[in-house]
Order: C-alpha cells, then structure tokens, then sequence
C-alpha cells in the first residue's frame, strides 16, 4: 500500500484545513506510518465477494412525503453563532 | 444523609417514604462533589441552578400528589458531548469552550420527562477521541481507586464521578469502547445499548456509525432501569430502530436466564492479556456455571482485524464530522485575512494532537487513490466482523470476554504512544463494529484495581446480557 512522506502529510493538512507545528511533524509522520504499517495486516485478508458493511444498521431506506415546512425562526441556534446578523449566521466574505 | 451507596432504586424507595426530599438529597450532592472534586477532576461545570430548580419540582409534584418518575430526583451526571439547552457544551475542546447548548438531546428530554436531575457535565477526551480522559483540553480526571492513574475513557469522567460516589448515575457515549473500558477501570457498571436502540440525536457525532449513548451505573439493575428510560425509536435520528424493550428488561425471568449458553470466544484470551485480569475471568466463567448456566468455547475468527478495521472506519467519519468546527458556526471565531487562514487558524488552534492525527488519519484513508485500499477494504472487513458475531450466535446466547486486557494504567504511560493508548480498547471496538450490546461488570472478591468483564449480546437483546448480570450481582 501506500508509502507517506512529509509532502503527502502537507497535503492531507491542506485538504483538512489543519496546520502541523513543523516541530511536531516527525512525531506526527512516526505515528503515522506505525498506524498504517498495522493496516498492510487487512491487505493479506480475502475479502472477494463480501459485501461492505456501510453503516450500522441494515434498516432500509425510509422515504416520505416532499412536503416542506416554511419557518424563519432560527430560534436559539443564532445564539451560539460567533457573529450573527439579523438572525443569520455572519460568515467572512469568501472573494475579496 | 448518607449518600454512599445510593442507587436508582433506593433513591426511588426513600422519595416515596419521603425520607428525605429531592432538593435535599441534590444539595448533599452538591456539598460531597464540592469537596470530592478537587481529587477527581470528573466533572467539568455545575449546574447547580438547573439541578435545583429540577428537584424542587420533583419534590412539588410528590406534594402534590403527582406521582415520582422512575428516575425521579436522581442525580445524574452527564458527559459533555451531550447537549443540554442553556449549558456549556465543549466536548472538551478549546474549540467550543464557549460554547452554550441551543437545545436539548433526545436522552436529555427523556431523562428530564423521568424527573432525573442534572449535576454537571464530565470531562472526556476531546469530541470522544481517546481512552484515558487525558486529551481533555481542560484537565486530568484521576481513577478514584488510585489518583495515580487513568480513569479511563473517552468517558472518564462519567465513570469516576459514578465511581467515587459524586452521581448515582452517569451518560456517556461509546464508539469503539468509550464506556465499557473507563467502567472496568472505575469498577462501575457500563452499557453500550446495540446501535439504533437509543437516540443520537444532540450527541456530538464522532463516528456516527459507530456512536451509542449509554448508562454508568453502580448495579446492573440501575443500568437496566436507565437503559429502559433512554431507549426508543426517535423521529430526530434516522438509524434509531423500531424497538421497545418490556418488563423482562427490569424483571428477568430466573428459569430463563439459566436456560442461556455463554460462548467464551478464544481470540480474546490471547498475548497481551494481562494474567491477573484472565483469572478473574475465569472465576467469573466458574460463578456463571455455579448458577446452572451452560459455558461453551467458540470462536470470532476476524477479531483480530478488528483494531485496524476501526482505525480506518472511525478516523474516515471523524474527518467528516469534524470539518463543522472551522470557527464559522460554533463558539468563539479567531480572527484572521482570508477565508482559508481562518478556518486553519481556528482548528489549529482548536483542536488537540489526538483529534488533529484523527482527522488527518481520516482524510488520508478517504482520498483519492488509497480509498479502496484503506476504506472500501476496512467496510468489507467490517463485515466478516459481524459475520463472525451472527455466526456465533447461532450457538450461544451471551458472549463472555475481558473488557480491557490490564487493569487501569498510570497517568502519562501512554501518551506519547497513540499505538499502545489504542491497543486498550482491543476487545471492545469489535462489538461496536457489529452493532450489538455489550456491558462491563466489575468482578466480585477483587481486591485490586478493578476489573470488568464483558457480556455481549445479539442485537436488541439487552435483555440476555442485564438478565446474567443481574443474577450474577445477586450471587
């Protein structure tokens, strides 16, 4: 499987919008590569036509009307926004 | 007063003999924890205004002659992951440690309906990633039976506060092992209900496929009573199951019980296992043959991929869930120039090593080029797993294992090896990867550090493995 270096682990943290202390970054790359070294074990198991698991449950689908409900009332969640306005969530411009 | 001791049941009895009323038992409560606490470190807020408000009309309504919940003036702490309207909820995050709750878990409803009253909210391992309560942003929880080591986790501070008497009862969440493994180190009783059997809704989602609220208790007779008043269908979560658990959850049935045959799986008995905790284990298999029920060796061949399976399952929902708290919509927003150094600067800031090195682990197993080979593979493997659970369960009822494989470690042991941290949940993530029940039960005439061992049950049969329990604490 697959080998990681330090440019792949810049490029998770990109992707996860993460910053790693490059003092931590050789910890970090250690711990990692002896986690994944255990996931080579799963590779060496025969798993031909085992359906996946994808969840916890087997329930089936519930499906229900379309309906929708019209409701302007954010209610207490504005209250634990870090800035609001009017009601609605304030975000910082995303194009400057 | 004393409160040593107190369970569901007793507090129950002596409300309606009005031994003493709810507001008075909640203010001795407050007083012990007051003192208590200092040693501990369980809890992580109060909520004492709340609490008392709670009581007072517990004790209005016996006034009255309204009646008493089953779970009426019992004072509970609940794990900081779980929403309360009105309280702080920080899941043990610098990242939401102003965070106030908008509305109430679906437990929460159902424990307030019973009349169950609010203590606090425990410390934990940060959003529920770890098995020491040591990745808590705001501090260390001691194990009550030496303040030298780990209470255990991610609900450490859940079981400690049960174990050393601050609460009658505790609410934690366990995704790969959360309450069953901190039960085992405190010596207090934990149950992971099977997936779909209590709400999700207003717990912080960790691995959602993974994640159950569950009860810390001092008997198995308390955590059937809780797990019944927790339990439920709920139109708010989508995997909750159409189930209703009845009477024989409360008052198992004797003949029946005995007719149960425990399976006594051999994987689980393996290097590693600390030989101390594997003679109890086998004392505790004797005792269960002592009582009439029948004992029988069988085997869950894929348990020992289960570890691995879950390293990549639960980093991958983790990485997802976890992409909410970007300082956008929760708690308190880091400034900074643009959108991108925003978001880095408020999760960098946010979050600790271990949920960092989750996310990461995550986002790497899901991304293109290694997702079939980490996540796609980790699904198929997850169901061998709970094949090997069906399997068994054609021939046993119950089956029975150790819930960690040593006693409860010294504090700072492990963190700096995340490897050997994950290892202490070995033989309890299998059971959360299948999806079935499982409880921790401290073994009696142990005079160490606790020990717990594990009965696992088919789904929904809470009922199989509170019913051994129960004869077993009678024995």
């Amino acid at each position: 499987m697959a080998e990681i270096n330090k440019k792949i682990l810049k490029h998770l943290a990109e992707l996860a919008r993460i910053e790693i202390d490059p003092k931590k970054e050789d910890k970090f790359l250690a711990d990692f590569k002896s986690i994944l070294g255990h996931f080579e074990e799963l590779a060496n198991l025969d798993t031909s036509g085992v359906v996946p698991m994808t969840g916890g449950t087997s329930l089936e689908n519930i499906t229900r009307e379309d309906d929708f409900n019209e409701n302007e009332d954010q209610g207490k969640g504005v209250e634990g926004f870090p800035e609001s306005k009017d009601g609605y969530l304030k975000v910082p411009p995303v194009f400057e | 007063m004393d409160i040593k001791g107190l369970t569901i049941k007793k507090i129950h009895h002596d409300l309606v003999k009005k031994e003493y009323s709810a507001k008075e038992l909640a203010k001795e409560y407050f007083d012990f924890i007051k003192k208590e606490d200092e040693k501990i470190g369980a809890f992580l807020s109060l909520s004492e205004e709340m609490a008392m408000s709670q009581a007072g009309e517990v004790d209005k309504n016996i006034a009255g002659g309204k009646g008493l919940g089953v779970l009426g003036g019992v004072p509970m702490a609940i794990k900081d992951n779980i929403l309360i309207e009105g309280l702080k909820c920080t899941a043990a995050s610098k990242l939401l440690r102003d965070y106030k709750a908008s509305y109430n878990a679906t437990v929460i409803n159902k424990l307030k309906a019973s009349g169950a009253v609010f203590l606090g909210k425990t410390n934990m391992d940060e959003f529920a990633m770890g098995s020491s309560t040591e990745n808590s942003a705001f501090k260390i929880t001691h194990n009550p039976h030496d303040l030298e080591r780990v209470p255990g986790g991610s609900s450490g501070g859940s079981a400690a506060a049960v174990a050393s008497e601050m609460a009658v009862a505790a609410l934690g969440s366990d995704t790969g092992g959360s309450i069953r493994q901190p039960a085992a180190f405190c010596g207090t009783v934990g149950l992971k209900p099977t997936y779909g059997a209590v709400s999700r809704y207003g717990v912080m989602a960790m691995a959602s496929s993974l994640d159950q609220i569950g009860p810390f208790t001092k008997t198995v007779e308390d955590a059937a009573i809780l797990f019944k008043e927790l339990s439920g269908q709920d139109i708010m979560d989508s995997t909750s199951a159409p189930v209703s658990y009845g009477d024989e959850l409360l008052n198992p049935k004797i003949e029946d019980i005995k007719k149960l045959t425990v399976g006594i799986p051999e994987e689980y008995f393996v290097d590693g296992l600390d030989k101390n905790v594997a003679n109890k284990i086998n004392e505790v298999v004797k005792d269960l043959e002592k009582l009439g029920i029948k004992t029988k060796k069988i085997s869950l061949p894929h348990t020992k991929y289960a570890l691995f399976c879950y390293y990549i399952i639960m980093p991958a929902e983790v990485s997802s869930n976890l992409s909410r708290f970007d300082g956008i919509r929760y708690g308190t927003r880091e400034k900074a120039d643009n959108l991108i150094e925003l978001y880095k600067k408020n999760r960098d800031f946010g979050f600790g090593p271990e949920s960092k090195r989750r996310i990461l682990l995550g986002t790497f197993v899901l991304s293109s080029g290694y997702y079939d080979a980490y996540y796609g593979r980790a699904q198929k493997v997850r169901a061998l797993i709970k094949q090997d659970f069906d399997e068994a369960f054609k021939k046993v009822d119950v089956i029975l294992t150790p819930v960690t494989p040593t006693t409860a470690f010294k504090i700072g042991e492990k963190t700096d090896d995340p490897l050997a941290m994950y290892l202490s949940d070995i033989f309890t993530i299998p059971v959360n990867l299948a999806g079935v029940p499982a409880i921790s039960i401290p073994v009696k005439n142990n005079t160490g550090l606790p020990i717990g061992f594990q009965l696992i049950g088919k789904h929904f049969r809470e009922a199989d493995i509170l019913g051994i329990g129960q004869l077993y604490e009678k024995m």
